[in-house]
């Protein structure tokens, strides 16, 4: 599903992927852990192509995602994206902002888009809240919106960036449980994320980066219970 | 030899001088709404990556804001003619003068408002696959649209009040009618005063109907 080989990217003259290799098979869970500045957000936005990449080679479903000839438009609407921010458009309402992309990229029509939209709104537990603007929401509500929106253009990937971060303590189970319930329908993931007991229940494999590396990779229990590399127990260690 | 406050001269004046106010508004709409669209283009174009859009559009902001719009006004109706063997009337050459001038400077009220947007809302309508244009006309300008609109504000009560500089290329609006009536009965208090509120007026006018949509658009959202 997605292919990542020797993946370099600086910013200036700072290096911050250092030759990322990696697989991803459909429908697998990966959550990317590491101490900030390990380079997990950039490996995953360059996963959509917000950032150009300095070499390496990255392909999505088969498309070469660097290639001149790709239509980079297209592979985006492959790969839903949920920002740590949310980044809801702020002058829409909740409904407007998941039937965007279906009426403007894939041209469906206005009345189709807005059931297909008040599904995926009540798939996140928010259809009341359709025709509400952002900023009528609390962060786990536009969160919720936000990964509706993601999985409006029925993506074969999902993205998630440190989706959890920006919010409250009390309003990050909310989002979590939609997560879970994109795992339950076999969807193909990243997750950079900061949540251990999301990634040691949800994970297929946890991989852990450093320094614009990966260090280890593992399936959870291994990983939590039993890491092998120095710098993974000491990280784990500072997060429990 | 004491001054007297003559209303009259206000009263006889006003018929007059209210065809000139006709002039301002027609200059100042049709400049504006050309402006507008200069504007928005140049601005644009000065948000690009693209260094040949980006240099045409720099070279234009520049070298209108760097010169006083008198002689823009002088150059477009005497120079250009010149060149162009031809007679350019004076009302076109006003809405001209206005459009450009305003132009350059609403080209940076644009290009401010659209880098004032958090990149997360660009990075947010590519991610779902919008392509660049279609990012910017449906997510970033109704919202960058919103911040424009105090200094748009600003810059067409400027406009308005730069109408009166095309006196001196004969083009009959509010000043130039106020100069012909006091050409002949020399009462330039009362006249000026009144040409004055008139200006006023339409600058007030002006700003209300600018506050009313920045409500407007407020609720909306």
């Amino acid at each position: 599903m997605i292919e990542i080989r020797d993946l370099h990217k600086s910013f200036g003259d700072l290096e911050v992927l250092k030759g990322i290799n990696l697989h991803i098979r459909p429908g697998e869970v990966v959550v990317v852990i590491g101490p900030s500045g390990s380079g997990k957000s950039t490996l995953l936005r360059c996963i959509n192509r917000l950032e150009e990449i300095t070499s390496g080679t990255i392909i999505v479903d088969g498309h070469d995602l660097y290639a001149r000839e790709t239509d980079i438009n297209f592979i985006r609407t492959e790969a839903g994206m949920v920002f740590q921010q949310f980044n809801l458009f702020p002058h829409m309402t909740a409904l407007k902002n998941v039937t965007l992309g279906p009426i403007k990229v894939r041209k469906v029509q206005r009345k189709e888009a807005e059931r297909l939209g008040m599904e995926l709104l009540a798939k996140v537990g928010l259809k009341d809240k359709a025709h509400v603007h952002p900023d009528q929401l609390s962060g786990g509500q536009k969160q919720r919106v936000a990964i509706a929106r993601a999985l409006s253009l029925t993506p074969k990937v999902m993205l998630f960036d440190e989706p959890t971060s920006a919010l409250d303590p009390e309003l990050v189970g909310e989002v979590l449980e939609v997560m879970r319930q994109v795992v339950r329908e076999g969807m193909t993931m990243v997750v950079v994320t900061h949540e251990m007991a999301f990634a040691r229940e949800a994970a297929d494999r946890v991989i852990f980066m450093d320094d614009g590396m990966i260090v280890e990779e593992d399936v959870p229990d291994e990983i939590f219970s039993n890491p092998k590399n120095p710098r993974t127990s000491a990280f784990l260690g500072k997060v429990h | 030899m004491g001054f007297e406050f003559k209303f009259s001269v206000i009263w006889e004046s006003v018929p007059i001088l209210l065809t000139g106010v006709k002039l301002t508004i027609l200059i100042t709409f049709f400049g504006l709404v050309i402006g507008f669209i200069l504007g928005t283009f140049t601005g644009l174009g000065k948000t690009s990556r693209n260094r040949f859009l980006y240099g045409i559009s720099a070279a234009y902001v520049e070298s209108i804001r760097g010169t006083p719009l008198m002689v823009q006004v002088l150059f477009l109706y005497f120079g250009l003619p010149m060149v162009l063997g031809m007679r350019v009337p004076p009302i076109a050459a006003g809405i001209s003068a206005i459009a450009i001038n305003s132009g350059a400077y609403i080209a940076e009220i644009v290009r401010g408002a659209i880098q004032s947007m958090d990149r997360g809302q660009t990075e947010a309508g590519r991610s779902i696959g919008l392509s660049h244009a279609q990012c910017l006309l449906y997510v970033i300008w109704p919202q960058a649209f919103k911040r424009m609109i105090p200094p748009l504000g600003n810059q067409f009560i400027i406009s308005l009040k730069d109408t009166s500089l095309l006196v001196v290329i004969g083009v009959g609006e509010l000043t130039r009618t106020g100069q012909e009536i006091i050409a002949v009965n020399f009462r330039a208090f009362e006249v000026w005063l009144t040409v004055a509120l008139m200006y006023l007026v339409l600058t007030l006018s002006l700003s209300w109907v600018l506050s009313l949509t920045e409500r407007r658009l407020e609720i909306k959202t």
